[in-house]
């Protein structure tokens, strides 16, 4: 079996086994403690190995294109199983195997309540998130990104806070319903292409040579555009966010904030200005706009905030305005900083999640003027949160400055005015993330003593990584901006998009 | 008719004979199983036998039946269902409820686990004389014609599936318009609310058969020719009463479609019949009748003014459906009114006609009829003979924690009726923008997204509402799902799942051979049931 196939199967497969060993009976005959923990700590080492195994195995050198995986499944409509992967899905997927190490690592093991399902969910969602960032039909992509939400949905609804069941529900209707309005796009596109040649296929490289007049190109980028910023989020359709991200667990929150939010940045790079570059370039002041006001209106609000979670929530906003920002800026540094900002900012926000979380299980609460003053009771936890806190405020070295450099060097020749803007977005993140620094940890403690450990060796462990992994991205990204870059399509196809430029 | 020229597809006579071996063992002695397993071998039968047929055909193409792909296709689908369907009546008919009378009902009031948000008020109300007066029935005589009702009903099904003509289509229709009402007033513990659906039913059904049978008579004066298609007007004929004929038709069938203007009996109706009435209305008269409908367009091109109307059904099918769909407290009620907008999501691919509709109507028809045929025995393996009929949606409250497998099986048929992978219902929505985009119909799907983001916020109550953890540690309640019930249940979900993970399977058979003009009559069919997906 190629391993495309098998990173995309190799989750779904774990997280069943997971469930299956999660029943009492099973796990009191095996005598194993924690069988669903285990199962998918396995699962995830097993499915980093293959990850590895592709990443350092380089039988074709030839394209930039590192594998590949063909089979047809809906032949009379041209729908294939057709997974590839170059630089830019490799580096995202590491990013998921990363953050949902260390998800389970510290975070899951606490849960008791079914805890068989929720492994389940969680490895099916990454299973679902690592087909989306493989798929290259784009009838399959579209798969992926409708079956990664619903397990997500189900995690928020039943593992969630206080009000899950309405966050749960929003969070769903906001990116199933922006889903349909690209597939829409989708079968636009490949309507058009079927008009003119006569083949109906949903295959990524073919149907990026479609000749399409520039009217229609637009309104087909658009219906991929609203899909791809509900999930950034980008700032009118974010609403979903704050709530989704504050009430989901804290496994979820991580999952959400760290890979789920990049599933929508990679759309935008593969299929909006990869597929339609013209018309992308059309909509880039529209796109760029909403992303200062992302990044602004995020910052502002995250000031704001007295909920842990929701202060992060918040500055996701802000730091994805970045994103869409680089994305959108026309160069391709810009979207190099746009990779390295979605790797760094998943791994300092989801790091930040996950220390949002060990706070809510130590305190009871997520208000920060009640948890006040923890560098006297646990000074690693709190060490911890003020590395990660300083990360996303942009700290110089780590790896939010690279990207948020880089974005802001490509946009300074676009439009200095812009560039400005969103500087000003990096002064208020200080204030936010400062803020949060100064009630959390710093503040005068509480009167009465606070139950609760401090991180052990193992928790320091997967921060130590993930630290380690930031302050790489900080010092020396070069590698990484040449390693993701995303693949150039195929020159035959290339060509013709360019001649086909109005 | 002269025995030569006798054309007649195989599940007719067969349904006939069992529909007459039925009355005979009626009459000699009463026994409710014995008349169960008689319809379920001749639907068996029937359903093997769609493809076959006695006779030959006409070369003239002037059979009052044909059997194309299409007829066979469909003829399968009300087969399969209906085959569900007496399937899941099996224990509201030969179990213990019909001699329990009265008890339920008191049992249901002091059941801890009802607590009082729970149990909706006006259930409890309306089950009180209810039960009292079921309590009056000989509960030997209860259930015997039932089955004789559904064979009747399939096999007016079939007839309008098959016909090629307006009379065999007419006389279908009324068959099943006759013995839909009987069925209807079959719910036990509810016989007011039942006989109430019952009257709506007569009445209303009445008025649309009457409305189509002007149409047919208009189209008759109009072509001189009784045979089922679009009328032309002939020479001398003013083409007003060809348009008249076609509007009254369709009126009528829209009625029993339940497309938008002629909607309103569907949810009253659905909620006051037996749960597996209800499916048996969702799901064969449906189709049945979307079947004949498309046969009707097939010959012949539709004339210039049934654009607009036809775009205004769509339109308002598909919002005011959801719309309805939406405050539903009922979940029959629910269905009904899903079922309204997802007949509107089909009319989308059938007014767009082209070399994806055939493979399009085929997938979101089996997709349809899995789905809802699951959740209807679904909401048959959550009544228990001493609780709730679980037609009320607060009642599947923690179900995921009290029974996770038929948890589990609903929330998989709702996800695919909302129309989210890896149900087969993602496949078929899919289909139908697919569709719906060679067409250049835009508003239209604008229409249907709209209507299908409701969609996903009352499906996916239901599942929330299941997900909600009990307040009280869980109970498993009493034993399960009766076995023919959870078979019925496992098998729906293997075709909900194998159809949208594989769709080529439903697709397929009906994508290379479909002539949008009058088909030949009898083609070397290809046998398709929904088993074989």
């Amino acid at each position: 079996m190629s391993p495309l196939a098998a990173l995309v199967l190799l989750p779904v497969l774990g997280g069943g086994l997971a469930w299956v060993l999660d029943h009492p009976r099973l796990g009191a005959a095996l005598r194993l403690r924690d069988g669903a923990w285990r199962m998918s700590m396995l699962t995830l080492v097993l499915e980093t190995a293959l990850l590895a195994l592709v990443t350092f195995r380089h039988p074709t050198p030839a394209g930039p294109w590192l594998a590949h995986f063909y089979r047809p499944w809906v032949p009379p409509l041209g729908i294939a199983v057709r997974l590839d992967m170059d630089g830019l899905s490799l580096a995202l997927i590491w990013l998921s195997l990363v953050l949902s190490l260390a998800c389970v690592g510290v975070a899951t093991r606490q849960v008791t309540y079914h805890a068989g399902v929720f492994h389940c969910l969680l490895l099916a969602t990454l299973g679902g998130i690592i087909g989306t960032f493989l798929a290259t039909d784009l009838f399959l992509f579209f798969f992926f990104w409708e079956l990664m939400l619903v397990p997500m949905f189900v995690l928020i609804a039943v593992w969630g806070h206080e009000n899950r069941q309405y966050a749960a529900m929003k969070f769903l209707v906001f990116t199933q319903g922006s889903g349909l309005i690209m597939l829409l796009s989708i079968l636009g596109l490949v309507i058009a292409h079927y008009r003119v040649t006569g083949v109906l296929t949903f295959d990524y490289f073919t149907l990026a040579a479609t000749p399409l007049p520039p009217m229609s190109s637009m309104v087909l980028m658009t219906g991929f555009f609203i899909a791809f910023a509900v999930k950034l989020p980008a700032v009118p359709l974010h609403v979903w966010l704050p709530d989704a991200h504050t009430q989901a667990p804290t496994a979820a929150s991580v999952l959400l904030a760290g890979i789920l939010l990049k599933t929508g940045g990679y759309g935008m790079i593969r299929f909006n200005v990869m597929l339609f570059p013209d018309a992308a370039a059309r909509l880039a002041p529209i796109a760029m706009g909403l992303g200062i006001a992302g990044i602004l209106y995020g910052a502002w609000l995250s000031c704001n905030q007295r909920d842990l979670k929701r202060l992060i929530a918040y500055s996701s906003i802000s730091h994805m305005g970045f994103v869409l920002l680089g994305i959108f800026s026309g160069s391709s540094m810009g979207v190099q900083g746009a990779v390295i900002q979605m790797l760094a900012h998943g791994l300092g926000t989801g790091a930040l999640f996950l220390i949002a979380g060990a706070i809510g299980e130590r305190m009871h609460t997520r208000d920060m003027q009640v948890i006040g003053g923890l560098w006297r009771v646990m000074p690693r936890l709190s060490g911890t949160g003020l590395f990660f806190a300083v990360a996303s405020l942009g700290m110089p070295g780590l790896g939010n400055f690279a990207g948020e450099f880089l974005v802001l060097l490509a946009i300074w020749p676009v439009s200095p005015l812009m560039g400005a803007l969103a500087a000003i977005g990096l002064v208020l993140a200080s204030v936010y993330s400062l803020r949060m620094v100064n009630s959390i940890f710093l503040a005068a403690p509480r009167p009465e003593p606070i139950a609760g450990a401090d991180f052990g060796a193992r928790q320091m462990v997967v921060f130590a990584c993930i630290m380690a992994f930031l302050v790489v991205l900080g010092l020396y990204p070069q590698p990484f901006m040449t390693f993701s870059t995303p693949s150039p399509l195929p020159v035959a196809a290339g060509a013709a998009t360019r001649s086909n430029a109005p | 008719m002269i025995m030569h020229d006798l054309f007649l597809p195989t599940p007719l006579p067969l349904l006939s004979c069992g529909i007459a071996i039925m009355l005979g063992s009626i009459a000699w002695r009463r026994s409710i199983r014995r008349n169960l397993s008689i319809g379920l071998v001749t639907l068996l039968l029937a359903l093997v036998s769609v493809g076959s047929h006695i006779g030959a055909a006409p070369v003239d193409g002037a059979a009052l039946f044909l059997q194309d792909r299409w007829a066979v296709y469909t003829a399968g689908l009300v087969g399969f269902s209906a085959l569900c369907i007496l399937l899941m009546s099996w224990r509201d008919m030969s179990g213990p409820r019909a001699d329990t009378g009265t008890g339920p009902h008191i049992g249901m009031r002091t059941d801890p686990r009802t607590d009082p948000s729970i149990g909706a008020p006006n259930a409890t109300l309306n089950a009180t004389p209810a039960g009292a007066s079921s309590g009056t029935l000989d509960s030997t005589s209860i259930g015997d014609e039932y089955s004789l009702l559904v064979l009747l009903g399939t096999l007016g099904a079939f007839a309008m599936v098959y016909a090629a003509n307006f009379m065999p289509f007419f006389l279908g229709l009324e068959i099943l318009g006759i013995s839909l009402p009987g069925l209807i007033a079959y719910r036990q513990g509810h016989a007011m609310q039942a006989c109430e659906a019952a009257m709506k039913y007569l009445i209303l059904s009445g008025v649309s058969s009457a409305i189509l049978l002007f149409g047919i008579g208009l189209a008759y004066a109009a072509t001189g020719s009784l045979r089922f298609g679009l009328p032309v007007a002939g020479n001398g004929i003013p083409p007003l009463v060809a348009m008249a004929a076609t509007v009254m038709i369709l009126a009528g069938m829209f009625f029993k479609l339940s497309a938008v203007p002629f909607h309103m009996w569907l949810p009253d109706v659905m909620q006051g019949a037996p749960v597996p009435v209800a499916a048996f209305m969702a799901v064969v008269s449906k189709i049945a009748i979307f079947s004949s409908l498309v046969r009707y367009f097939s010959m012949g091109h539709a004339p210039p003014f049934l654009d607009t109307l036809l775009y205004g059904v769509i339109v308002l099918t598909i919002l005011v459906g959801n719309l309805l769909a939406l405050r539903q407290t009922s979940l029959t009620r629910l269905m009904a009114c899903s079922s309204i907008a997802h007949m509107g999501y089909l009319l989308i691919a059938f007014y767009s006609p082209g070399p994806l509709q055939p493979g399009t109507l085929g997938a979101y028809l089996a997709a349809y009829t899995a789905s809802t045929l699951g959740v209807f025995a679904a909401i048959n393996a959550f009544a228990t003979p001493d609780g709730t009929d679980g037609t009320t949606i607060l009642d599947w409250k923690g179900l995921f924690f009290s029974r996770p497998f038929l948890a589990t099986a609903m929330a998989l048929m709702l996800l695919s009726l909302a129309g989210i992978p890896p149900g087969i219902g993602f496949f078929a929505k899919f289909e139908i923008m697919a569709t719906g985009m060679d067409h250049h119909r835009g508003l239209l799907l604008l229409v249907l997204v709209a209507g299908s983001i409701m969609g996903l916020y009352y499906y996916l109550n239901i599942i929330r509402l299941m997900m909600v953890p009990p307040s009280l540690p869980a109970i498993r309640r009493g034993p399960g799902a009766s076995p023919e019930l959870t078979a019925l249940i496992i098998v729906l979900s293997m075709i909900v799942v194998v159809g949208g993970l594989f769709p080529a399977f439903i697709i397929h058979p009906l994508f290379p051979a479909y002539q949008p003009g009058p088909p030949p009559a009898a083609v070397p069919t290809q046998r398709l049931t929904p088993e074989s997906m």
